[in-house]
């Protein structure tokens, strides 16, 4: 506060929205009866050079000019942060990206935060702040002058998810829901290999019904990712969704919309959406090489950085992919003719950054008339959903990350050495490249897990090889 | 195998003076004279007598057929000795009695280009390995092993250099440290098929490539038929390993057949379409390969070979799981579905067992399934 014309202005902040601030503060103030000296008055929102949107700072600016009137004791307000929009009548209104500040500001030892009532169970789910519902200025005062108890918020029940389709509605594909098990247990990429109408998109939404729910630390990330990408409606959500995502793109699907994207700020896209989940890419080779070349980065490091010319933002993206495509070029429905060099040929397509990352293959089988009509009885997802629980608990305890990212060289350790063997001998017979002994390994490793056993002996690695025995690391046969 | 068994017999080939030589060289390097054509000339030669020139009589012939101007010529000539190849004319010493035997009705080719290190390699017995452009994995190690072991018993293999079968013959019989020659459906100086470079080099100085077309023809689709008789014709017996409904193989067959040679087919699977044309043999009469050493001791009345199917002994060291499914395993891929019903083993062990067949050199993995090697 200085001398000077009266008046309030606020510096630094980008966006008409956020200009207009000092109106609506001092709008909701009056109207709250609190009485504004006739001096200048000037807000600094630093650093200037970040770029700011919305109104959602008009809260913490009320709250600032109300500690140096001394209407509420800095005391009452130290550890304690403030979101929310201000109305000209002195309500507090509900402000987007709540869910993302709020676990931010958790990280960084805020203890209770004040919200609008419509962000309260929103900002609730993280359950390290204290967060207080406000509904006008009064209210808020009070509450900082200790005169008045925070509201409760609203217990949050976990909702029921969406009932998961089961996966003993899968008929046959013996290999591919074997596969899809120790796909599941080591977080494996998978490559659906079979003829239209078999049941690959079947397979890859069971495959989200088998992985086991998130942990508080992965929902949160993901509900901030929906948060920011604008996918929760009106209020925010309720309560923290524990249900792996599936995302499902079309191949026609741009790379902004894959990757992350948008004017200005990117907005996160399907590979962020699909984080701690699965993304389903239905007719692999339908993609544009350049799409599936972008996908290497956050397969690799999981994350992607998007630059656009207001920010470089990094969302993560640590999903487990899945993709489908037809066996062969006819397509393999009612009988394949294909010669084998044809095959070959044809999947060899599949070359080059993504294929090195596919551990399993599963060759799915088009449905006979007996299966549909008298379906032998398999096993339901919470039986296997059991045991890639039990395999992902050995793999965490060993080295605190799944099969996929564990290190080689401790994994080598713990295989025998004819085990070994046999993955040298199919390195020189030139079924395996060099790269591919290494996550052949890790498969085998997957499959002991899952057998409850310590060692990766020869069965669990010729399983490993019998699994990606579709892909053909390098042409051998002419 | 001579030709007194054929009721329009004639003689061995007329010997050709250096005139007639130039003249059949002119006509051969237009490359227009199909084997009507040759038939033709060859008949005016012989009708001409030596009271005729036979300058002339091809002369005679030249508006008919477009035989090579003199420009032509010298390029064609140029080409030729670039190549290291030679023009083999019938009569010539170096072309081969058998394919002149095959020919009572003159269907026989008048020349052929050859190259290659051994020319006389073409006098010799040979037989024909031919099959589809799109074997399977079973019939591709089939004709490799016929190859093999066909060069280890010292017979020739004749072939016709496309992909697939053909190759895999060509392959074998070097592997096998023979002699193969390949009649070439195109020019001796055209790259075709695509990236067989390597292969026509060691065939051509194993054996011989032959074409009865000039160097530069490229491929048209009659000529790969045409060529498939001289392929017959050379062999005093046709293997067929693979081959689809109307395969080229197939017509390689039944012209062997009219030629009075043997046919020999694979007996494959009533499901595999790679095995219609050997299955229709079969059934025309067709003599059933039913193992390799029984085919290379009638062939070459010696049993020499060690190339055939032998399934290494491998059971000793198998899990229980693998010798199950070994026992299952046949010529026709099996999925992992089928051996898991014949088997009763789960899924994983099915997988396991496979893999480890392979491992072993007991299973070969096709894209379809797995096989018994």
């Amino acid at each position: 506060m200085s001398a000077g014309l009266p008046g309030f202005t606020v510096i630094g902040a980008t966006g008409a929205a956020g200009r207009q601030a000092g109106d609506r503060v001092r709008a909701a103030l009056t109207a709250t009866g609190v009485r504004l000296p006739s001096r200048k008055i000037l807000a600094s929102l630093a650093p200037a050079d970040v770029p700011t949107s919305g109104a959602r700072f008009d809260l913490a600016l009320c709250i600032a000019l109300l500690v140096r009137l001394g209407v509420v004791p800095a005391s009452g307000v130290s550890g304690c942060a403030f979101l929310g929009e201000l109305a000209l009548d002195g309500t507090i209104r509900a402000v987007s990206g709540v869910l993302p500040a709020a676990a931010h500001l958790a990280e960084h030892g805020a203890g209770r935060l004040f919200v609008a009532d419509g962000n309260a169970a929103e900002a609730a789910l993280v359950s390290a702040l204290d967060s207080v519902p406000v509904r006008d200025l009064v209210e808020l005062i009070e509450i900082c002058n200790g005169r008045m108890a925070p509201r409760p918020t609203r217990q949050t029940t976990p909702a029921a998810g969406p009932p998961v389709s089961d996966l003993a509605d899968v008929r046959g594909q013996a290999e591919a829901r074997r596969a899809l098990e120790i796909a599941a247990a080591g977080a494996h990429h998978m490559l659906l290999l079979g003829p239209p109408g078999c049941g690959k998109s079947m397979l890859a939404a069971r495959l989200v019904g088998v992985l086991p729910p998130l942990t508080e630390l992965q929902a949160l990330e993901l509900t901030a990712i929906r948060s920011v990408a604008g996918l929760l409606a009106g209020s925010g959500p309720t309560a923290l969704d524990r249900t792996p995502p599936l995302r499902a793109p079309h191949h026609a699907t741009t790379a902004a919309a894959l990757l992350g994207g948008g004017t200005g700020i990117a907005k996160p896209g399907e590979i962020s959406l699909a984080s701690h989940g699965v993304l389903f890419m239905d007719e692999l080779f339908e993609w544009p090489r350049r799409l599936l070349d972008a996908l290497r980065e956050p397969l690799e490091q999981g994350h992607v950085r998007i630059a656009r010319s207001r920010a470089t933002v990094r969302y993560p993206a640590t999903f487990q992919l899945v993709c489908a495509a037809n066996p062969c070029p006819c397509g393999g429905a009612g009988g394949c003719e294909c010669a084998d060099a044809q095959v070959w040929a044809y999947r060899r397509r599949l070359s080059g950054p993504l294929a090195d990352r596919i551990d399993l293959a599963p060759r799915l089988r088009a449905l006979r008339a007996h299966q549909l009509v008298d379906p032998v009885p398999v096993e339901s997802t919470v039986t296997v959903a059991g045991r890639v629980a039990t395999a992902r608990a050995a793999a965490l305890d060993r080295w605190a990350v799944l099969n996929r990212a564990a290190p080689p060289t401790k994994v080598r350790a713990t295989a025998r050495r004819d085990a070994l063997h046999i993955l040298g001998r199919a390195v020189e017979a030139g079924v395996l490249s060099g790269r591919g002994f290494d996550r052949a390994l890790r498969v085998a490793r997957t499959c002991a897990d899952l057998a409850g056993e310590d060692v990766v002996a020869s069965a669990h690695v010729h399983e490993a090889l019998a699994h990606r025995a579709a892909l053909r690391d390098v042409r051998a046969a002419r | 195998m001579t030709s007194s068994r054929s009721p329009g017999g004639r003689g061995p080939a007329p010997p050709l003076s250096r005139a007639q030589r130039s003249g059949v060289l002119r006509l051969a390097a237009g490359g227009r004279a199909d084997a009507a054509v040759q038939q033709q000339v060859l008949r005016a030669l012989l009708d001409a007598g030596s009271s005729c020139a036979p300058a002339d009589v091809i002369a005679a012939l030249d508006r008919r057929v477009g035989s090579c101007d003199d420009i032509g010529l010298t390029r064609v000539g140029a080409r030729l000795r670039a190549l290291h190849a030679t023009l083999i004319v019938a009569g010539d010493d170096d072309y081969p009695p058998h394919l002149w035997d095959a020919w009572p009705e003159l269907g026989a080719p008048l020349w052929l280009f050859s190259t290659g290190a051994r020319p006389p390699a073409i006098r010799r017995p040979a037989v024909a390995v031919v099959g589809t452009r799109r074997p399977s994995t079973d019939g591709l190690r089939t004709a490799t092993a016929l190859g093999a072991a066909l060069a280890e018993a010292g017979v020739t293999v004749v072939s016709g250099m496309a992909r697939g079968i053909d190759q895999a013959a060509h392959r074998g019989a070097l592997d096998g440290g023979g002699t193969t020659i390949a009649v070439l459906g195109t020019g001796l100086g055209v790259d075709y098929p695509a990236r067989s470079g390597d292969l026509r080099l060691a065939v051509a100085a194993s054996g011989a490539l032959l074409s009865e077309l000039p160097p530069g023809a490229g491929p048209r689709p009659w000529q790969f038929l045409a060529r498939n008789r001289i392929i017959s014709g050379l062999a005093i017996a046709t293997v067929v390993v693979e081959g689809r409904e109307h395969s080229g193989a197939l017509q390689t067959a039944r012209l062997a057949g009219g030629q009075g040679r043997d046919v020999w087919a694979v007996p494959g699977s009533i499901n595999a379409p790679a095995s219609a044309a050997p299955l229709a043999l079969l059934r025309d009469g067709a003599i059933p390969l039913t193992g390799i050493d029984d085919f290379v001791t009638a062939i070459s009345g010696s049993a020499t070979s060690t190339g055939g199917r032998s399934t290494p002994d491998v059971a000793w060291q198998l899990s229980a799981d693998a010798t199950t499914l070994l026992d299952l395993l046949g010529a026709v891929p099996a999925s992992t579905d089928a051996l898991m019903a014949a088997s009763t083993l789960p899924a994983h062990a099915v997988l396991a067992g496979v893999a480890e067949l392979v491992d072993r050199g007991a299973g070969v993995m096709t894209p379809h399934g797995v096989v018994r090697s």
